[in-house]
């Protein structure tokens, strides 16, 4: 117990304390350990993980075929594909030593492995990511709806966004978002006073004024620019945007910083099982 | 109910493998058929450029790659562009991979770019140090001290006989650094862990979902502009003067979001009057 428990724990303590208030000391040997030896053990240690993992992951992947559990046709494919790869790292090179050594075949032209990567697991990878446009263009034709403000506020700025973005969205002139908001509006106001007539003034008011302006300012696309939808859209990432996002990081810088505190203090011990 | 509110009715209900291919239709039909849209440089775009450009001649710019084939159609132009850049302006290019994947993507990247378009030599031009596991550590073993992390090269050739990496001990002694990122690690563990805490000016490309982590970096100074996903890619392609799969991707990009955009529109206007209906009845 006292080696599964009390040890790790105070390993845990104490190159935690060192790491966290090392910043703080202004010693050499201290300062070395943490920008240099602590980050090598790192190193060392995500690479015996990288081992951990596939090993888990290959163990996993045979119990689910032994034991036939449910998709288990497909864990046949991922041990197969494993041991394809294994071999093709580590024993077949696919070429001399003069056109690739052991180790920089990995990337290159010609041997098992790079064949690996360029007609197996790219175009894997490429289908699969791919497949998300067209989930977002079903999900978003379902789920975007103007249920109450803050769904219109989505709706709408996802609309900029998307469409400021693009090259498409800099050839649409701000004075057809002029309209369209006159429009919008007229919308609004129908749905308000219920009257044909309130209506038809308000629009006829609205079209004729943003005709004008047109006429006086000769119809220049991208004036004025708060109708301007690349510049919406960009107004947009730098000021509500980096607001809501630096909220959330400070949220997690917060979290992170009560979390390790808690490791340091032997109050989270989930990494021993606990 | 009118015939109109039927119609719309109908759209709304629509099977979604009819969306699926008119997805599949209003992105191959612009890549067949490119409509040829102007590409507009965004500011963020022009500050990477710029801050490039600003470059002495013969500076040490290193460049991260940090993406899959998942995100190669975003992120992969972008790295080309960048190389483009730095090669015409005679930079030396140390490239580095927080990604296991992205040393596929960075050698696919060289031998287009400094090979076959600058012919570049190896060593003393450019270097791939290539992919080391740790995420944030390996940021931190860079900062530190780059020859403990990396004793050998892609090539597995010893860095100490590596011409160009004589000047380099550790990420002080790199001008400018250029991450393209897709995610974790990346960009952002770059500025926490490297280009702030040293001052060493560094800049971006990310996919657009990254976008709104990183603005608040750019918007604050500690990044010097970033390539906004494939639109990104492209404004910079247009900026180097040089077009390629960026510039190509946009039209459909362009399409498939108005289509998209027409979706959520008739998505709408059903709900509407569905709404009107049930509230009716």
């Amino acid at each position: 117990m006292f080696w599964k428990r009390q040890v790790p724990i105070f390993i845990v303590a104490l190159i935690g304390s060192i790491t966290l208030f090392g910043w703080f000391i202004d010693q050499p040997d201290v300062k070395e350990f943490i920008g240099d030896d602590a980050t090598q053990w790192f190193d060392v240690l995500a690479s015996f993980a990288i081992i951990l993992g596939a090993l888990n992951l290959i163990k996993l992947q045979i119990q689910k075929v032994l034991y036939q559990k449910p998709g288990w046709q497909y864990s046949v494919i991922a041990v197969l594909g494993f041991i394809f790869a294994i071999v093709a790292g580590f024993f077949v090179k696919g070429v001399d030593d003069s056109v690739a050594q052991w180790g920089a075949h990995v990337t290159s032209d010609g041997t098992l492995f790079k064949w690996m990567f360029d007609y197996v697991f790219s175009p894997m990878s490429a289908t699969m990511f791919s497949l998300l446009a067209f989930f977002v263009a079903s999900a978003s034709y379902r789920a975007f709806r103007i249920r109450n403000f803050e769904a219109t506020l989505l709706l709408v700025s996802g609309i900029i966004i998307m469409v400021g973005r693009v090259p498409i969205g800099g050839v649409i002139s701000s004075w057809f978002i002029m309209y369209l908001i006159v429009l919008g509006l007229g919308i609004y106001v129908n749905s308000i006073k219920k009257d044909t007539k309130v209506t038809f003034v308000f629009v006829a008011v609205g079209v004729s004024l943003v005709t004008i302006g047109g006429i006086i300012s000769d119809w220049p696309v991208d004036q004025p620019g708060i109708f301007y939808l690349p510049s919406i859209q960009e107004w947009i990432y730098y000021y509500p945007n980096v607001a809501g996002a630096r909220a959330i990081m400070i949220g997690i810088g917060l979290g992170i910083f009560a979390t390790s505190i808690r490791y340091i203090l032997g109050i989270e011990r989930s990494y021993i099982g606990e | 109910m009118t015939n109109i509110e039927k119609v719309f009715l109908k759209i709304g209900s629509i099977d979604r493998r009819w969306i699926f291919i008119i997805i599949a239709l209003v992105v191959v039909v612009p890549l067949l058929v490119p409509i040829g849209l102007p590409i507009r440089a965004t500011d963020t775009s022009k500050s990477v450029y710029d801050a490039v450009e600003a470059l002495p001649k013969g500076s040490k710019v290193l460049l991260s790659i940090e993406y899959s084939p998942s995100t190669k159609p975003e992120n992969h132009p972008m790295a080309i562009s960048m190389m483009r850049h730095l090669f015409r302006n005679n930079h030396k290019v140390y490239v580095t991979c927080l990604w296991p994947d992205g040393q596929f993507m960075a050698q696919d990247a060289l031998n287009q770019v400094a090979v076959g378009e600058f012919d570049k030599k190896y060593g003393e031009d450019y270097v791939l140090l290539g992919y080391r596991p740790g995420g944030e550590a390996v940021v931190k073993g860079i900062v530190s001290n780059i020859r403990k992390l990396f004793s050998v090269d892609a090539r597995q050739t010893k860095v100490d006989d590596i011409p160009m990496m004589d000047e380099i001990t550790n990420f002080k002694d790199f001008d400018f650094l250029f991450s393209a990122s897709a995610g974790y690690p990346g960009t952002i563990e770059w500025v926490q862990y490297a280009a702030d805490p040293t001052g060493v000016p560094m800049s971006s490309g990310v996919t657009s979902i990254q976008v709104n982590e990183v603005m608040p970096y750019v918007q604050s100074g500690q990044m010097v502009g970033v390539l906004a996903g494939m639109p990104g890619a492209a404004e910079y392609e247009s900026l180097i003067g040089q077009k390629g799969s960026a510039t190509s991707g946009m039209d459909a990009q362009s399409v498939a979001h108005l289509v998209i955009v027409l979706f959520i529109v008739l998505g709408n206007i059903s709900y509407f009057i569905d709404r009107k209906r049930s509230r009716k009845y």
